[in-house]
């Protein structure tokens, strides 16, 4: 019997069903993967059992940089952000996924943003006013944004929608339709907030999100597939913000993870800011302006990637000295954040049961394992040479697209993947104290259940703290959500039973249900997550995208339906000018008739925010009304000259007459059909 | 008892403690391919949701079969003692006035041995905690459930134990 921390709320049940997406039919081939990156996004096709390919720019560039610009309204995304992070570095937002289902005490790294947190557990950035107001465009008005009444305030999850957005858009040019759903890739070490987080951002984006895929495990696909591997293999994936380590073992067809472990908030972009720490140290400047710190930052990064070939480099920070830089400078630098990442391996070692020589393969990802000190480290740590002979950067991605196209229903090579939850799942119980009740690296799905008691006649309700992480006491530990229960009938101490279901599914999220054992009833219960969007929140933003679709088709369509009523207007004043005196072809009766028609469609064009339905009725009447006309021109055409021509000749001459009104922009195709006269 | 809850019925295993890994290790791959909810990605809420819990239950009986003292808990369990439960009659079995002097006895050995003795203490216990499991592991073989549940309780205790000296461990 668990004795857990319980507290009278009174009250009735609440049931929340686990959020739901209505059945939706698949469309093999249509699924696309998304590896979303701290510092660089990319998205991957792998219809129909297909080698995966990255879609890349017109520069051939893969790489979308996880960089949102909010300077214009929709937002730009990639390089195009990217280029304007100098100029608008509040308005610029770059790494989001540090912010993910984080809360504002979390954040204690450095970060040119303006941060607020007015609902707990949602971290808010502000992006200054909208674009075309005053307030954000001024110059030197770096810290007004953040003061302005009318300024807007994103969450991390929505900036990741926009990416997500603009990797959609991506596929769907290359597919040329729309695409059925996505896998959107996690670091194995993502908790339940971190990854409700993304998946709410995929909801945002307006994705169907067939799974999210830990990034070593989508490694492993990559690999495995590639090389038709079998046996025991270790990812080590150091991206620019993250860092995963995990223990797999191939078996015909079965990626099984048996451990995964690393930090959530460790990558390349830390081994940048520790050099440019450095460099500002070295080149005499103390106390650098925010713009001095984030120049230095991009002159760090740009180094780091010249001494992956070079010993040494030289460096020039505005406004200071150029100095040089080796790579034993750099290496001794990086060792130490180095180091944690090899704890995790050894961990997650011990957790798969395991010791370094009995592995058959070390996999390399993410582009900061180019760094020549990482690989000699990996390389001593697991006592072999890693393998990267796949593209760090792209590996992921690939992976993500295979388990796409299996999850779009293309009849592919089966294959399982047995993931793990990459944290406990804990209990908060009297004192603080936590009880584990799915152990780390239990594959997921996984489930435990938990009989709760009431300690008093009076309870009629029960809060459930559930919190995720390795640490004894909760609040070491990474709060997930409280539960609430209520209307638990009343009856003498600790004779009440509810069984409560804590389910993690194949995305490792969790959810929670509740049974009262006396009628087998089955109750839900109310959620309270103690990071990120509530579940209506997210439904709002999903409801806001999709009226933005909506704004958008309703654009497009009315910016269609004037472009055709311009070829109508056109084509048939074309015809007046030409042949309208000829009364035989145009009675005046008609003339005034169809100028009026031809009026009333200059009318309906001349409001440049007409939608798509007054253009088209225009349109319909003026062709209503030019059908004589353009009939007995027709006719008048197949008569001059067409006697004693073969049925040949009247067909080219009609193609030519199509042709003709084709050129002229002209209309009415149905008049050339062979019933007509 | 059902399938959900007799994880031997599930894998297709004799009720025994002795059991063959590569045995277990196939069935899991077989059962996780048939029943993994990527199957039923883009079908309703009720055929996903069962695969949810199908998956669910394998993975758990899989994590049970896999680990020796789980695998004995589950057989005591199927025997009709619950070490979960504080039932007088089929719940676990209160320990011994003497085991928990032991208990006492070594916890005063831990807080007054130094680094050293810490080291000591933690041997020994590891050491009696396998030979609970092993003397639960030949009662459950001799049928002897109440017998096989006291030396799982003892073996609780001691694994508590180690974990608390890890945990305050530097």
């Amino acid at each position: 019997m668990t004795s857990v921390s319980i507290h009278d709320t009174g009250a009735l049940f609440q049931i929340a069903e686990p959020t739901d997406s209505r059945r939706a039919p698949r469309r093999p081939g249509r699924g696309i993967g998304i590896d979303l990156g701290t510092t660089n996004s990319l998205v991957a096709l792998a219809p129909h059992g297909a080698a995966p390919r990255v879609l890349r720019d017109s520069a051939g560039s893969g790489l979308v940089p996880s960089v949102v610009a909010y300077t214009a309204d929709p937002p730009l995304v990639g390089r195009a952000a990217q280029a304007l992070q100098a100029e608008h570095p509040s308005q610029v937002l770059s790494s989001v996924k540090r912010l993910m289902g984080r809360g504002l005490a979390d954040i204690n790294f450095a970060h040119p943003y303006h941060l607020s947190e007015e609902t707990p557990g949602l971290l808010r950035i502000c992006v200054g006013s909208p674009p075309g107001s005053q307030v954000g465009s001024l110059p030197g008005s770096q810290d007004a944004p953040g003061l302005s009444a009318s300024s807007r305030r994103v969450t991390p999850t929505e900036v990741s929608a926009a990416i997500l957005r603009e990797l959609k858009l991506r596929a769907e040019a290359e597919l040329g339709e729309p695409c059925d759903g996505a896998v959107i890739t996690v670091p194995a070490y993502f908790d339940d907030a971190q990854r409700q987080a993304t998946r709410d951002a995929g909801r945002i984006a307006g994705l169907q999100v067939y799974r999210l895929l830990a990034e070593p495990t989508a490694a492993a696909l990559a690999y495995g597939l590639d090389r038709g591997g079998e046996g025991l293999f270790a990812v080590y994936d150091l991206g620019g913000g993250t860092f995963d380590v995990s223990i797999l073992r191939l078996h015909k067809g079965v990626f099984q993870v048996l451990a995964t472990g690393g930090d959530s908030a460790l990558g390349g972009d830390d081994f940048d800011r520790a050099l440019a720490a450095h460099l500002l140290q070295k080149a005499g400047s103390s106390e650098p302006s925010p713009n001095q710190l984030d120049a230095a930052r991009l002159a760090a990064r740009a180094a780091k990637e010249r001494l992956t070939e070079e010993t040494a480099t030289r460096v020039a920070l505005p406004g200071l000295p150029e100095l040089e830089v080796t790579r034993a400078e750099f290496d001794a630098l990086i060792e130490p954040l180095a180091q944690r990442t090899l704890r995790a391996c050894r961990q997650a070692l011990k957790d798969a049961g395991l010791r370094a020589p009995e592995l058959d393969g070390v996999v390399l990802v993410g582009g900061s394992t180019r760094v020549p000190k990482v690989r000699e480290l990996v390389a001593e740590t697991f006592k072999r040479p890693p393998l990267a002979d796949i593209d760090p950067d792209e590996v992921v991605a690939w992976g993500a697209a295979i388990q796409a196209d299996i999850l779009s229903g293309s009849a592919r090579e089966g294959v399982t993947l047995l993931d793990v939850v990459p944290l406990s799942l804990g209990l908060e119980t009297m004192g603080g104290i936590v009880e584990k009740i799915i152990p780390r690296n239990a594959t997921i799905p996984i489930a435990a259940r938990q009989v709760f008691t009431n300690y008093a006649e009076h309870q009629t309700g029960m809060v459930i703290h559930a919190v995720q992480g390795e640490r004894e006491l909760a609040r070491d530990c990474r709060s997930l959500a409280r539960f609430d229960l209520k209307g638990i009938p009343r009856l003498p101490p600790s004779m009440a039973r509810v069984e409560v279901t804590f389910q993690l599914d194949a995305d490792a999220l969790l959810t929670v249900s509740a049974r009262e054992l006396m009628t087998g009833v089955r109750q839900s219960v109310e959620v309270k997550p103690t990071y990120g969007l509530s579940e209506e929140e997210v439904d709002r933003l999903v409801m806001d995208s999709l009226d933005h679709a909506g704004d958008d088709y309703a654009r497009r369509n009315a910016a269609e339906a004037r472009v055709e009523l311009g070829r109508v207007v056109l084509a048939l004043r074309t015809a007046v000018t030409e042949v309208g005196h000829l009364r035989d072809l145009l009675p005046d009766d008609e003339r005034v008739r169809l100028e009026a028609a031809l009026a009333a469609a200059d009318a309906a064009m001349a409001d440049p925010d007409a939608v798509a339905e007054p253009l088209n009725r225009a349109r319909t009447a003026l062709e209503k009304i030019s059908e004589p006309f353009a009939r007995r021109r027709m006719e008048r055409a197949l008569n001059a000259g067409m006697a004693g021509k073969s049925l040949h000749d009247i067909e080219r001459a009609l193609a030519d007459e199509e042709a003709l009104q084709e050129k002229r922009a002209g209309h009415s195709p149905e008049l050339l059909e062979p019933e007509e006269p | 008892m059902s399938v959900d809850t007799d994880p031997f019925a599930l894998f297709d295993l004799p009720r025994r403690h002795a059991a063959a890994r590569e045995a277990i290790e196939q069935r899991y791959l077989e059962l996780s391919r048939a029943a993994h909810p990527d199957n039923v990605v883009g079908e309703g809420t009720a055929a996903r949701r069962a695969a949810v819990e199908r998956a669910s239950a394998i993975n758990a009986a899989y994590r049970t079969l896999r680990d020796p003292a789980l695998r004995a808990e589950a057989l005591v369990k199927l025997g009709g003692i619950d070490l979960d439960s504080t039932d007088a009659e089929r719940g676990a079995p209160h320990p011994t006035q003497a085991f928990l002097l032991e208990m006492i006895d070594l916890r005063e050995r831990l807080e007054d041995g130094g680094p050293a003795g810490v080291a000591a203490v933690r041997d020994d216990v590891e050491a009696r905690s396998d030979a609970a499991l092993d003397a639960a592991v030949a009662a459950l073989d001799a049928g002897e459930v109440r017998r096989a549940a006291e030396q799982l309780v003892a073996r609780r205790y001691f694994q508590r134990f180690l974990d608390e000296t890890d945990s305050s461990a530097p």
